[in-house]
């Protein structure tokens, strides 16, 4: 059982136990409040009875309807180690796609380290397929290229031939991507 | 003007190479080529501009805002200028001049969008509320555009939220947006979702909860659809501050039908059920009870809410949720606050927790969610309660060692709730020495044991069996504070060493090896650990204090000055980035987050570290240089410090450490409270006070040494001069007084929980007596300023105190370096033994030395031209029978003691340094009493090293910095 709600700048001071994760980015201020400021309804928290946040999730939304490529995006998903395993990503994800479907998105889709099995087994378990693989897309802290992510994505009711999802055999690079 | 299309401007082709230069950083060429094209077109005004930003960018500020303001006064239009001068006034921290900047330009192009909305964001980032509505006005005269018209609306908000008369907020600006709120209402002009949000946010604000209500009910809530549940969010808010019980009772019940774990529902459920019961409400009308649907008013219908939704869990063929299941045990505990004999009809705690632990007890929460409801059990079943829970934990056969372990890791997970349950039950705390020694060795079998489900973990996971290891640390955390056993802390160094060695991303053991290394005084290895946790941005003011507390203290002075700048970088930048994000919210009409980010960047703002590292860096810098690599005068001036002013949020200050970031499964009596959250606030604001005061004062010392001291010269000198003493005289005053405070404080002799935060400095400060040597050193240079007032003739009683303050000087410092004396690290009878305090104190007498020989200097000033026109004087007279003054000779014999206590601290370091090298850790024999496997002993070694290493450099750190001392004194003969 959580407490679902908007993320406010006053959670930054009490996510340590969420982001003290060495695959959870803490980003720079500007960051967060750029998608306070814009997408405020995609930036959710879950907190537990005791008061501690248990994870959030933060995305967007994107694209060009005219191309059929408006679609929600998921920024950053993660769960404290001591509230894994209940499902509560899965409820995030399920309230970011509802949201994505209330704004007439086509698809859903993420980015995902090409080594992060437990995640990429995760979003396959939800309806995620991997659309395509974006070489080097992650980089280390000192600048150099670090590894491969899979573009993951799923059709939402409006793509009702699916056809967001068709995987792209060939890799692409980072700058090559919208 | 030319039209535009893809007829490209000849001016931006010639500017594009300017552009290019200044965007790759090469400034040079960039000013280069802005001059070539001056040359050529005198009145390309931008070109100037991008020159500016070339200098500004080159550090000539000076010149560049002097060629900026000769296009400034031109008034430009052209866009490019505008946008030039907008971003070198941004770079200059200068946004005040873009407002004037776009001022102009809207005045001269009355009917450009474009221009006046830039203005528009110009008040924005400097927070002109009043000139925003305005401008919002403006721009929606010029093109009747809905946002702009909200921007002029919300700016009222504004201007009602930072008003600091709140009836002007509530009787002037908020009704006037709402007024504004209500014409585009009624013109049916309403568009978007924003605009609606806004609306609610000043509705809100007036306490028109009833208007707000009937706004999100009605059609312009339809418009509210982004946010999930908007509109129930929005009335559950408005029914709570309405105390309409009968409608937050049936909208929580329904929305707890749709999610029967969003347990915020549960809380207005059984709030508004309880008001409604203490009314006896009943409803007015059978078939209809309130808008939101049927209302529930008796403790059995809620009782039969709560069962319904676990059979409805229990049914299910998938996971079941755990919101029902506490809901039930908050139930149980709203009823017997209440002395409500209904709760028996949900059953026994005892057996709904154990039905609970039967069914989440895998789960790694399952302890977060127990621990909330332990109370409602009496103390004299938790024996029984753990061991019941322990029948529930399938656990293999019993081993030769004693211990049966789990299969899998469900099971592995109960038994480890198990655990964590009886150490919040306070049971591991009541067992004797031995009792715990057992407790760990099972704890360590079965951490070993559970390691081989984790075998194919990847170096980012964590090891399901890691919670055993930390636990293991926390008992001998126990035995080293109930026994004082330092074999306890470097076997639990050991333990969580070798934890990492498995499970390398484990932030818990990170963070409570640095703690420990804190407390042992070895700062060197936190260093490391704090660095792979990888805090970055807003983590520096959460936990920042865990390095920037102890890396100063203890005599690392490089390492601390790097985590200051960690910290300070984070906060400098955060001014210019809210600003720009403020803006975007008005861009986009996230309104209800304008409030927000202002009161995040105050938060920020006023946050304890943010003072405390500010403080503590011009401190450093002036400990490690001043006299040193500059004199104490220009380390000041360059640090722009003024001795009169204080910039410190002392009564808004605000506490944004993350206190709770280490996992503590301690009884609740041992837990961190409010109390103490308040207690350390209080202790490091004061300490801070001192620290702030010291800098101050030393400031304040710098420039009196500046003052011309010639007697002959005019009264508006003296005045000054008199000003300067006044000052630092106000500032020993009230550190005089906040000695007295802090006196008090330390008396208290609060104890924090060990995993809470650490103590401050304060105590260690008073009892070394360092604060008070710095303080009479301080007010010594007032007497000498008298001193050089007054003259050496009729000044012998001044000059005696003088002399005599010289003297007590010596004794204090001498006492200080007393209390240094002892050995930070021995071995005795095959123990290592470690007093870090000694270490803390050394710090503190290094620090007063700078601060006594500052005063020194101050006071050779005085001296050196009373003594020369002395010589003159007896020049003329011939006379060489007078004897020498006495604060002349007292001066003299003063730099010599001062020069024979420098030496006596150097050769104690050296001796620390010889006696620490010549420690053979490798001699002392490890793991005897309860056996330390081989690899454990070698980790515990490694940790020992470690400590070793570090009370090394911190020592070499501190000699070095009192032989640059010792230098400095030199010049002080006369």
């Amino acid at each position: 059982m959580t407490t679902l709600r908007a993320f406010t700048c006053d959670d930054l001071f009490k996510f340590n136990n969420i982001n003290l994760d060495p695959l959870t980015e803490t980003y720079g201020i500007p960051f967060y409040l750029q998608y306070l400021a814009h997408w405020p309804e995609y930036f959710i928290v879950s907190e537990a009875p005791g008061g501690e946040l248990m994870g959030y999730i933060m995305g967007k939304a994107e694209g060009s309807v005219a191309r059929e490529e408006w679609h929600g995006h998921v920024t950053a998903l993660s769960v404290a180690p001591e509230f894994r395993r209940l499902g509560l990503a899965a409820k995030l994800m399920e309230m970011l796609e509802e949201i994505s479907e209330r704004k007439g998105g086509f698809f859903v889709d993420l980015f995902v380290r090409v080594s992060n099995q437990v995640a990429v087994n995760m979003y396959k378990q939800l309806g995620y397929s991997v659309y395509r693989t974006v070489i080097e897309y992650y980089s280390a802290s000192n600048g150099e290229p670090d590894e491969d992510a899979y573009d993951m994505r799923k059709a939402l009711s409006r793509d009702t031939e699916r056809k967001s999802i068709i995987p792209i055999p060939h890799p692409v690079r980072p700058e090559d991507i919208e | 003007m030319a039209a535009r299309g893809h007829v490209q401007d000849p001016n931006d082709r010639r500017l594009r190479p300017i552009y290019d230069y200044l965007d790759n950083g090469n400034n040079k060429m960039a000013i280069q080529q802005a001059d070539k094209l001056l040359k050529k077109h005198k009145d390309l005004h931008c070109a100037k501009v991008l020159k500016a930003i070339g200098l500004q960018r080159t550090g000539k500020q000076d010149e560049a805002f002097s060629l900026a303001q000769e296009v400034a006064t031109l008034e430009p239009t052209d866009d490019n200028s505008l946008q030039a001068l907008t971003i070198l006034y941004r770079e200059m921290h200068r946004p005040e001049l873009v407002t004037k900047l776009y001022e102009a330009a809207v005045k001269k192009v009355p009917l450009s969008e474009e221009y006046h909305s830039h203005l528009f964001m110009a008040y924005a980032r400097v927070g002109e509320y009043k000139k925003m509505q305005q401008a919002g006005m403006a721009l929606y005269k010029t093109v009747p555009k809905n946002p702009y018209y909200f921007w002029s609306v919300m700016s009222l908000v504004m201007q009602a939220i930072s008003a600091q008369d709140e009836k002007l907020a509530q009787t002037m600006f908020l009704p006037l947006a709402e007024r504004m709120v209500e014409k585009m209402v009624k013109e049916e002009k309403i568009e978007a979702e924003a605009e609606v949000q806004l609306y609610f946010m000043i509705l809100e604000r007036l306490g028109k909860c009833v208007e707000a209500l009937d706004m999100v009910r009605g059609p312009l809530g339809e418009k509210l659809t982004s946010e999930l549940q908007s509109r129930e969010n929005k009335c559950m808010m408005m029914y709570q501050r309405l105390q309409l019980w009968p409608e937050c009772n049936a909208l929580s019940y329904k929305l707890l039908l749709k999610n029967p774990d969003d347990w915020q529902f549960y809380l207005s459920y059984f709030d508004s059920l309880f008001h409604l019961m203490d009314k006896s409400w009943s409803p007015p009308n059978e078939e209809e009870h309130c808008v939101e649907g049927p209302v529930q008013t008796t403790v059995a219908e809620a009782v039969k809410f709560v069962v319904d939704r676990m059979e409805e869990e229990d049914k299910k063929e998938s996971r079941p949720l755990r919101g029902p299941y506490m809901a039930c045990l908050e139930l149980i505990h709203r009823l017997r606050q209440r002395g409500c004999p209904d709760e028996q009809e949900l059953g026994d705690p005892l057996e709904l927790m154990l039905q609970f632990f039967g069914k989440f007890g895998d789960k790694p929460c399952c302890i977060t969610d127990l621990k909330i409801y332990l109370h409602l059990l009496p103390p004299e079943q938790h024996t029984q309660f753990k061991n019941r829970l322990g029948e529930l934990v399938p656990l293999g056969e019993v081993g030769e060692d004693g211990f049966g372990f789990p299969g899998d890791t469900k099971a592995l997970q109960r038994h480890l709730c198990v655990c964590q349950l009886s150490r919040v039950l306070g049971l591991q705390r009541v067992l004797d020495t031995e009792g715990k020694l057992c407790l760990i060795t099972e704890l360590k079998a079965h951490y070993h044991y559970g390691l081989q489900f984790g075998k194919s973990c990847l170096k980012t996971e964590l090891q399901f069996s890691d919670p055993y290891c930390l636990m293991v640390a926390h008992v001998y955390i126990d035995l080293w504070t109930e026994t004082g056993d330092e074999n306890m802390l470097w076997q639990c160094l050991g333990v969580l060493e070798e934890g990492l060695s498995f499970s390398p991303s484990n932030a818990q053991f990170k963070l409570l090896l640095l703690l420990l290394f804190c407390r042992l005084g070895a700062f060197q290895p936190v260093v490391d650990l704090y660095s792979s946790l990888d805090a970055k941005h807003v983590q520096h003011d959460t936990i920042g204090y865990l390095l920037t507390r102890y890396a100063g203290s203890l005599g690392q002075f490089a390492a601390a000055s790097q985590s200051y700048n960690f910290s300070l970088r984070f906060f400098h930048s955060n001014q210019k980035d809210t600003s720009e994000y403020i803006i975007q919210a008005y861009k986009y009409g996230a309104f209800e987050k304008i409030p927000e980010f202002i009161a995040f960047r105050t938060r920020l703002n006023q946050s304890l570290h943010f003072a405390q590292v500010r403080t503590e860096r011009m401190l450093l810098d002036l400990y490690t240089e001043a006299d040193i690599t500059s004199s104490l005068e220009e380390s000041v001036k360059a640090m722009g410090l003024c001795p009169e002013e204080d910039d410190i949020p002392w009564d808004n200050m605000r506490d944004n450490r993350d206190l709770t970031v280490l996992f503590s499964w301690d009884p609740k009596d041992r837990e961190l409270t409010e109390e103490h959250r308040r207690l350390s606030l209080e202790e490091e604001s004061v300490w801070l006070k001192v620290r702030s005061l010291t800098l101050r004062l030393l400031a304040s010392l710098a420039l009196l040494g500046h003052a011309p001291s010639s007697r002959n010269s005019d009264k508006t000198n003296e005045n000054g001069v008199s000003a300067k003493s006044s000052t630092l005289q106000t500032l020993l005053s009230q550190l005089d007084l906040t000695l007295q405070t802090a006196a008090q404080i330390t008396e208290k002799q609060t104890q924090y929980p060990f995993l809470g935060p650490p103590s401050s400095r304060l105590a260690t400060a008073l009892s070394s007596g360092s604060c008070h040597c710095q303080a009479s050193a301080l007010q010594l240079s007032l007497t000498l300023q008298e001193l050089e007032t007054t003259g050496l003739d009729d000044s012998s009683e001044l000059q005696t105190q003088i002399c005599n303050s010289f003297k007590s000087l010596i004794v204090q410092l001498q006492e200080l370096l007393s209390r240094c004396k002892g050995e930070v690290l021995e071995m005795k009878d095959s123990r290592l033994m470690t007093q870090p305090s000694l270490l803390e104190t050394l710090v503190f007498f290094v620090e007063t030395v700078c601060v006594v020989l500052w005063v020194a200097s101050y006071s050779a000033s005085v001296l050196r031209p009373l003594k020369s026109s002395l010589q003159k004087k007896k020049k003329k007279k011939k006379d060489s029978s007078t004897a020498m003054p006495v604060v002349l000779s007292g001066f003299q014999e003063w730099t010599g003691s001062l020069q024979g206590i420098v030496t006596q601290a150097l050769d104690h370091v050296k001796g620390q340094e010889a006696s620490l090298t010549a420690l053979k850790l490798a001699a002392l024999t490890l793991g005897v009493g309860h056996a330390q496997t081989q690899e454990e002993c070698g980790f515990t070694r490694a940790a020992m090293d470690k400590v070793q290493t570090s009370y090394l450099g911190s020592l070499q750190e501190l000699g070095d910095l009192l032989r640059k001392r010792a230098d400095s004194l030199k010049s002080l003969k006369f």
